[in-house]
């Protein structure tokens, strides 16, 4: 009945998710057609420094199907917003006011602290897994509307990979919802923790080959370099590690 | 289990920043009684029950129930397994209908009596599919009291269960307890700072002041004990410093003094007698008087 319970206090985030992520998803495919449309026009751009060179790769990126649904789906609009919702997700944890009252019934209950956050934590897991694959499997299902196709196997790559890796922040926000009572301030530190990060590979390129956002969208996989196991398996430590601070935080808490 | 202690603390410390709730609390409750904790708001009588509970971790001493150390991660679990608790704020699941919150309840006691529930819902009244955050403080109380009462519990803690009720939703939750109380073997240890229902309902008592506990025992025993001894002198009532165990306080005013004993009149009497006054009075004292008394000793 936990699992009832976390289900229903975290159902509305995942239903805005899922339905805001399969419309992306849905936009992303149907505006192939102009984008290629489009492409003509784009050569004349003449954009200098980094930006410049991003608009160029993200040119010759859409030049083809598989690069333009990695360049705008699992590089941009999927890892955005997915990242968003994990952490709104994660925010407002098991014991704090924010989980719509009960605190103190739910500790009066048999339960221990580590099975009531275990089980909201492996909750938001679970959506979280929807919210990459679900969307992200939209694609190759909606590609030959557009006269195009995209295999499954490389959505759930990416899929895997964002989810993995970007469960980081779920974490993040899930730890510091043991800190903070409320639902903002582990919402927005955890926001601003990824916006420092994507800002800092923008701003040192060098910097963003060993940055988290890569290993999220699979950039390794997509050009040809297999999967990023190291960093997947870094994240996932760095995931472990934070959850497990959270239960401990819990663990030694007053109510 | 009638002859067991289900709750025993022993100097029981706990400090919430540099404020001590509890100052070396020691209680006992006898199995199969019903206790009220009486205590003035900030006494500490919720700092006990979250520490009973596994809910907040004691500074020092020790609580067991059920002969389980509270603090405890395992054990607590299995006390409140075995343990129906209201809180003060009846915290519940607003999201949650009537009937999904007692269905949710029900999942974790394995003992949970569906008899009882049947009963308690057509007693109560209580619309099963509305939203908790929807009903009325009294309502949500009867609620809270059904999803305690229910489980088959051994000890059933209530903590200010009837605060904010008005006095005829008081009375009925009152009666109600009273009645599965009285149907069902089970220890009642309830925090009020009602003092009427505390002596309507309650056959123990233990009354905590300033985190320690200050008078414990069966209210029959404590009635019988305490005795209000007035004395009546010619003029101006002496000062004397009684030597009588249980001499909880001496006030005088003009030609009274007036002696509480918690040990009986005998041997304050003894002492009166040798100040000479005109008249000796002994008055029982009622458990209103006993609690202002002893609450306000230190003042």
């Amino acid at each position: 009945m936990l699992w009832y319970k976390s289900w229903l206090e975290t159902r509305w985030r995942f239903v805005i998710g899922l339905v805001l992520l399969m419309f992306s998803a849905c936009g992303t495919v149907l505006a192939y057609p102009r984008v290629v449309a489009l492409l003509s026009a784009a050569p004349r751009a003449e954009v200098r420094g980094e930006i410049g060179r991003q608009i160029r790769e993200g040119v010759e990126l859409a030049r083809d199907y598989r690069g333009y649904v990695w360049s705008q789906w699992f590089r941009q609009n999927l890892m955005q917003m997915w990242t968003f919702f994990a952490v709104l997700l994660a925010s407002g944890s098991v014991l704090s006011q924010t989980s719509g009252g009960g605190t103190v019934f739910t500790l009066s209950l048999p339960a221990s602290r580590n099975r009531l956050i275990g089980v909201r934590a492996a909750t938001g897991l679970a959506e979280l897994l929807v919210l990459a694959f679900v969307p992200s499997l939209l694609i190759p299902l909606l590609s030959p509307v557009v006269g195009q196709s995209y295999s499954v196997s490389d959505a759930l790559v990416h899929g895997a990979c964002l989810f993995i890796a970007g469960a980081a922040f779920f974490s993040l926000a899930f730890l510091l919802s043991t800190v903070f009572s409320d639902l903002w301030r582990p919402l927005l530190m955890a926001c601003s923790a990824a916006i420092v990060l994507s800002l800092c590979g923008q701003v040192f390129p060098g910097v963003s080959r060993y940055g988290i956002f890569r290993v999220m969208n699979g950039e390794v996989y997509f050009r040809g370099g297999g999967l990023p196991w190291l960093g997947l398996l870094a994240s996932v430590a760095l995931s472990m590690a934070m959850l497990y601070g959270a239960t401990r935080n819990i663990a030694r808490q007053d109510f | 289990m009638a002859d067991a202690f289900v709750i025993e603390t022993s100097d029981l410390r706990k400090n919430y920043g540099g404020v001590e709730a509890l100052r070396g609390l020691s209680l006992q409750v006898p199995g199969g009684s019903i206790c009220g904790f009486l205590g003035r708001n900030g006494a500490g009588k919720t700092t006990t029950i979250k520490i009973l509970l596994g809910m907040a971790r004691p500074a020092g001493g020790h609580a067991r129930v059920f002969g389980r150390a509270a603090d405890a991660p395992e054990a607590s679990v299995e006390i409140r397994r075995r343990t129906g608790f209201v809180s003060d704020d009846k915290d519940l699941y607003d999201y949650m209908t009537v009937d999904a919150m007692i269905r949710f309840t029900a999942a974790f006691y394995p003992r949970w009596r569906a008899d009882l529930e049947q009963r308690y819902l057509r007693k109560f009244e209580l619309p099963l599919d509305r939203k908790v955050g929807a009903l009325s403080r009294g309502t949500r109380t009867k609620l809270a009291l059904l999803l305690a009462l229910c489980r088959g519990a051994d000890l059933l803690i209530l903590d200010e269960a009837t605060s904010g009720l008005d006095p005829a939703m008081t009375e009925e939750v009152l009666q109600a307890l009273v009645a599965h109380v009285a149907s069902e073997e089970m220890t009642v240890f309830f925090s009020s700072h009602q003092i009427a229902e505390v002596d309507q309902i309650a056959d123990h008592v233990a009354i905590i002041d300033r985190g320690r506990a200050v008078v414990a025992g069966a209210l029959d025993d404590l009635r019988e004990s305490f005795r209000c001894i007035q004395l009546v002198f010619d003029g101006d009532a002496p000062a004397p410093s009684f030597r009588a165990p249980g001499v909880v306080r001496v006030r005088r005013k003009g030609r009274v003094l007036t002696v509480l004993s918690s040990a009986g009149a005998e041997r304050v009497l003894d002492e009166a007698r040798a100040l000479n006054p005109v008249s000796v009075d002994v008055i029982p004292v009622t458990l209103k008087e006993i609690f202002l008394e002893t609450v306000t000793a230190e003042d």
